[in-house]
């Protein structure tokens, strides 16, 4: 009653819980008695074990355990925190994508006459016979043997057929002679489009110059791809006779082709541009290319942020029969990747204003395990002629490049050269033709392979385009714009522009969201570890640690001990094979020492889980050992309080 | 756009203004035949109230005229000139010149600029669509899912760069415009009037109408994402539905309803990145310039800028602008994505309309009905057709690689599997541990006391 309330509550809580001291007496008890009765596996398994390898290695299996689940938690950990990062760093900020534009037609037709003008010749005439009719002055149709004479090589290499029936008799047009053709006839256009009048088919003949007799016939259902397709391959051989140099020269410098420049709110000039020569489509240029090291980038979306250029297309300067179009051709794409453009590119029109707005998505695939594509293309076999990242394309491009080298002699014109070979013209290699249509046959057909060696890249970068066109210049700003523009062209260029010279194209970021796709292993081997680590526990609340406690005891030991069981059996069955032969009687007590009361078999390493556990301990024993620990066997509160003999005991040892 | 009448006279001055620079410039003259129709058309009305207005002492200043600079450093020893405009802060000094290497650009951008200050004298209160002209006068025609549009389905409201814009369910609650079947019949057809000889010929280059397609509640910016239409030209927009979802939180930054960002919206319709850019700008410029950007909305308590009061406001809003650009104001940081987007996906083909047989009749019952008055066979009118290709659409979503419990419960894997236990064997780890501390401190004790005795 004296006592104050406060104390009394204390005191009672002393009475019913009464604060003892740690579960063991000294360190070693402690550590014993946590081993014993812990349920982490590894721990108890360094106490029971007898002898000292045995012990070690679960002192080793027990620390790498340890080991192994810090490192585990770790790294899910890690995975944890920078997954919850990696979405943030996509900023609003966009890299704007590289923009090559190329005038249509590739080289000015007025520099080009040198080299063009006898084609030219041959084609009207061409045209002439076949539909009697006549461009320019040269309306006098010329006879069989006026053709002849001009002594022109273009018709003596591939000449031009005309078809009478779907017989293989052909009108050659340079002799006017018919004559049966014998060999393979190849359709390029859709058979079901030609199956009206024969007479209109027309197609020209490409014979192996070693064996005459081997002749494939390529026809058309239309004249004017035939004579198109006829030009193109003369083309190509006087344009690979040409130095890059003089090609240079020859097609559009980029004050021709660029008339205003505007990006994100800003003038540009032609210095933002780099040129690159296509072979094809002659000098292009690229916006943004990065060769100066810095990428320009937009901060909004929208077409004032984007790319605004005038382009001049000069229309009069055009090749007739190379083009048909008019207009420009670009294409987005990214500072390492090479423009394709006579494969994915956009074309513009001339008196319009084009606009193109761009979607940005970025994919990327897992490689090897997961899918079959490549990141870096270095592991593909193929050399890359592009000095560009690794694409599809480019490896298709550069296998069928080397195919063509290998069997023809001489590169494709439309292609890179690889080291050493040079482009095919019919004076040097006379057989190119026949064998470059012969292969790329194959190549369509994939019977050269290159379908199967080359591999997907992994990752890629695309723009969405959508287009959308309006009328340009509007008809009340038409007048002072192409004044304007005309004195800006200066002095260069007298005449005034007109509108169908000119294409204005923007190109923009409709919106600057990115899309990320990309792949993710659906197992890396941290969750499967865990998911199998998650079964084991759930079914049967076991561990690595148990696996090898299992292995160790169903495997290891109980087959030492049936191993011992028969050694003694073919012993005792051997001893007593022997003492027959001598005749000597056993010794007493041989037979009661076997298994574990044999002293021969307690060496250091053999006892097993269950014997450990039934074996009465050791009687040489110096010191009572002290019991497995219980908890009401501990009486530390007087052990703490004034004898603690165990300090002494300890120092006893 | 159009024209005012209230700001009329100033328009023709700011013509005649151009002209003289472009003469300037190039020395052609092209006043005969540049700007005739201009005078022809613009009868000021002598409406008292408008009246007032329009002399509220406004003039136009010649301080900002384009210049032609010719740079010699240019290496290529070809001359290379540029023509810009020289803009100055309030006290004249620390002037910069805008230019540009086409005097097409230049003419551009200084037409636009003054254009600007023209029109900010035009009082807000002022309902504008009063004085803009009638949706009949620029639709003509309006199908929905083979049925016409009833009157009351648009809303107009007036743009700062394309004029009046009528927008096409803009509620999205109507029951008249949920679209029940994908295909071309069943969309949106328009005839469109894209008349050309009432257009500022110094303001947009381009003829032909812009179309915009865009979430309800959303303020469309037609001059980032709209879609041109060819005069002449039926066009045929089909559209399917993105939407992205956005986790937010640590995952990345995005807002659900723009209510916890710190920009104060000006439109008033849902939070979109843009709107919240725009705003951004406009609350900055009118802290730093005093006055507000004539194509933005404005701030409660602001005015548009206009050189008369703010003769600063070229010099100080152009390096604004570039530091906006750049970066270097925060408004990117402040304004985050927006959580759920809908992106509209847009893909169109193009054909000639009227045809050449039909253009006729086309014309005669337009004509008659519409009250529409082309003498000429120019191309000024469009069709366009509004379409969903699917009615599906494809949903984005952001999901966490690792959410919490998955953590969790691949911890305890982990622990499971090497060592068999749970989170209770971790804390007889610690009871071990604690026990051990006490024993070694008791030790310690004891061992201090025999010393000591």
């Amino acid at each position: 009653a004296a006592m104050a309330p406060g104390k009394k509550i204390t005191a009672r809580i002393k009475r019913t819980l009464p604060v003892k001291g740690p579960q063991a007496p000294t360190l070693s008890e402690l550590m014993r008695w946590y081993c014993l009765n812990t349920n982490t596996h590894g721990c108890r398994r360094i106490v029971v074990s007898r002898g000292r390898l045995r012990r070690f290695l679960w002192i080793l299996l027990t620390l790498s355990a340890v080991g192994l689940i810090l490192w585990q938690c770790a790294e899910l950990l890690m995975n944890y925190y920078s997954a919850s990062v990696s979405v943030t760093v996509q900023f609003q900020k966009l890299p704007f994508p590289a923009v090559t534009i190329c005038n249509i037609n590739p080289y000015k037709y007025s520099s080009m006459k040198d080299y063009l003008s006898e084609l030219d010749k041959e084609t009207k005439k061409a045209l002439e016979t076949f539909y009697g009719f006549s461009e320019g002055k040269s309306k006098v149709r010329r006879s069989v043997d006026e053709w002849s004479s001009t002594g022109s090589d273009f018709f003596k290499q591939i000449p031009l057929l005309k078809f009478e029936d779907l017989s293989k008799t052909v009108t050659d047009l340079r002799s006017g002679q018919k004559r049966k053709i014998e060999g393979s006839v190849f359709h390029k256009d859709s058979s079901i489009v030609n199956s009206g009048d024969s007479n209109d088919i027309i197609g020209f003949q490409l014979c192996d110059a070693n064996n005459s007799s081997e002749c494939a016939l390529y026809t058309f259902s239309s004249g004017v791809n035939a004579i198109q397709e006829w030009y193109k391959l003369h083309y190509m051989n006087i344009m690979a006779q040409i130095p890059l140099e003089t090609k240079e020269k020859l097609s559009y410098s980029a004050d021709d082709l660029l008339l205003t420049c505007f990006f994100d709110g800003l003038s540009c000039d032609k210095r933002h541009f780099t040129r690159f020569h296509h072979p094809l489509h002659g000098n292009c240029y690229t916006f943004n290319s990065g060769e100066n090291g810095t990428i320009l980038s937009t901060s909004t979306g929208g077409s004032e942020y984007g790319l605004q250029v005038v382009l001049y297309i000069d229309e009069a300067d055009y090749n007739p029969f190379l083009v048909t179009s008019t207009g420009a051709k670009i294409i987005v794409h990214d500072q390492n990747e090479y423009p394709f453009i006579e494969d994915i590119g956009t074309e513009i029109e001339t008196a319009a204003a084009t606009s193109i707005g761009m979607h940005f998505t970025r994919s990327r695939k897992l490689s090897k395990p997961y899918s079959d594509c490549t990141e870096t293309g270095a592991d593909i076999p193929v050399e890359n002629l592009y000095n560009k990242s690794y694409s599809l394309q480019i490896c298709l491009h550069s296998c069928f490049q080397k195919a063509m080298v290998d069997s023809c002699g001489c590169a494709q014109y439309a292609q890179p050269l690889p080291a050493g070979a040079e482009y095919c013209n019919y004076n040097k290699n006379p057989n190119w033709m026949y064998c470059y249509y012969r292969l790329h046959e194959k190549f369509v057909k994939e019977q050269l392979g290159c379908q199967q060696i080359c591999k997907d890249a992994c990752s890629f970068k695309e723009w969405a385009l959508t287009t959308s066109i309006a009328q340009w210049p509007s008809t009340v700003s038409e007048d002072w714009m192409l004044r304007v523009l005309s004195w800006d062209k200066g002095q260069k260029i007298n005449k005034k522009l007109n509108k169908t010279d000119l294409a204005n194209l923007m190109v923009f970021y409709k919106d600057l969201n990115e899309r990320f796709i990309s792949e993710n292993p659906a197992n890396t081997l941290v969750i499967l570890l865990s998911n199998f680590g998650g079964q084991l526990g759930l079914w049967m609340s076991c561990s690595v640690v148990c696996v090898i406690e299992i292995v160790e005891v169903f495997f290891i030991d109980s087959l030492s001990i049936v191993m011992r069981r028969q050694w003694q059996k073919a012993k005792k069955w051997w001893n007593d094979r022997k003492r027959d032969q001598v005749g000597k009687s056993p010794q007493a007590g041989d037979l009661e020492r076997q298994g574990h009361d044999n002293p021969v078999c307690i060496d250091e390493d053999l006892p097993t889980f269950n014997t450990a556990l039934r074996l009465p301990l050791p009687q040489d024993n110096p010191l009572p050992r002290t019991p497995p620990p219980n908890y009401s066997t501990l009486r530390l509160e007087t052990a703490f309080t004034e004898q603690l003999p165990d300090t002494l005991e300890v120092g006893q040892h | 756009p159009c024209r005012f009448e209230l700001v009329s006279e100033h328009l023709v001055q700011l013509d005649h203004m151009a002209e003289e620079s472009i003469a300037f410039l190039y020395g052609i003259n092209t006043s005969a035949s540049l700007f005739h129709m201009n005078e022809k058309n613009i009868h000021v009305r002598d409406l008292s109230s408008v009246g007032n207005l329009s002399r509220s002492g406004f003039k136009l200043s010649q301080n900002f005229s384009l210049l032609r600079m010719s740079d010699h450093n240019n290496r290529s020893g070809k001359k290379h000139s540029s023509v810009g405009f020289r803009l100055c802060n309030a006290t004249g000094g620390n002037c910069f010149y805008k230019t540009y290497s086409s005097g097409m650009d230049a003419i551009l951008e200084w037409y636009r600029f003054h254009y600007m200050n023209i029109m900010s004298q035009l009082p807000v209160i002022i309902n504008i669509s009063d004085h803009e002209e009638q949706i009949e006068d620029m639709v003509y025609s309006c199908q929905y899912d083979g049925e016409p549009c009833r009157p009351s389905d648009y809303v107009h409201f007036h743009h700062p760069v394309f004029g009046s814009c009528y927008t096409f369910n803009s509620k999205g609650t109507d029951p008249f415009w949920t679209a029940t079947k994908p295909g071309i019949p069943y969309g949106l057809s328009l005839i469109l009037r894209a008349e050309q000889k009432d257009h500022i010929p110094l303001l947009s280059t381009v003829a032909g109408v812009k179309v915009m397609i865009h979430n309800h509640n959303q303020t469309p910016f037609l001059e980032h994402e709209g879609f041109d239409i060819r005069p002449g030209i039926a066009t045929t927009i089909g559209i399917q539905q993105d939407e992205v979802n956005r986790l937010g939180g640590n995952y990345g930054k995005c807002t659900t309803n723009g209510n916890d960002v710190n920009v104060k919206l000006l439109y008033n319709n849902s939070y979109t990145l843009q709107a919240c850019l725009h705003s951004c700008f406009q609350h900055i410029m009118v802290r730093k310039c005093g006055c507000g950007y004539y194509y933005y909305p404005l701030p409660p308590g602001a005015e548009y800028c206009n050189y008369n009061k703010q003769p600063a406001w070229g010099h100080c809003f152009y390096q604004l602008y570039n530091r906006l650009r750049n970066h270097h104001l925060n408004c990117f940081d402040q304004c985050p994505k927006p959580c759920r987007e809908s992106l509209y996906k847009v893909s169109a083909g193009t054909a000639k309309w009227p045809s050449a047989k039909s253009q006729d009749w086309i014309r005669q019952a337009l004509r008659h009905q519409n009250g529409y008055n082309s003498t000429s066979n120019r191309n000024d009118i469009a069709k366009v057709t509004i379409f969903y290709q699917q009615l599906n659409y494809q949903s984005v979503n952001e999901s966490p690689l690792l959410s919490e419990n998955l953590l969790l419960s691949s911890m305890g894997s982990q622990w499971s599997l090497w060592f068999g236990s749970s989170v209770l064997s971790v804390v007889e780890m610690f009871e071990l541990l604690i026990d051990t501390l006490v024993l070694s401190l008791l030790f310690c004790y004891q061992r201090f006391r025999s010393k000591k005795t």
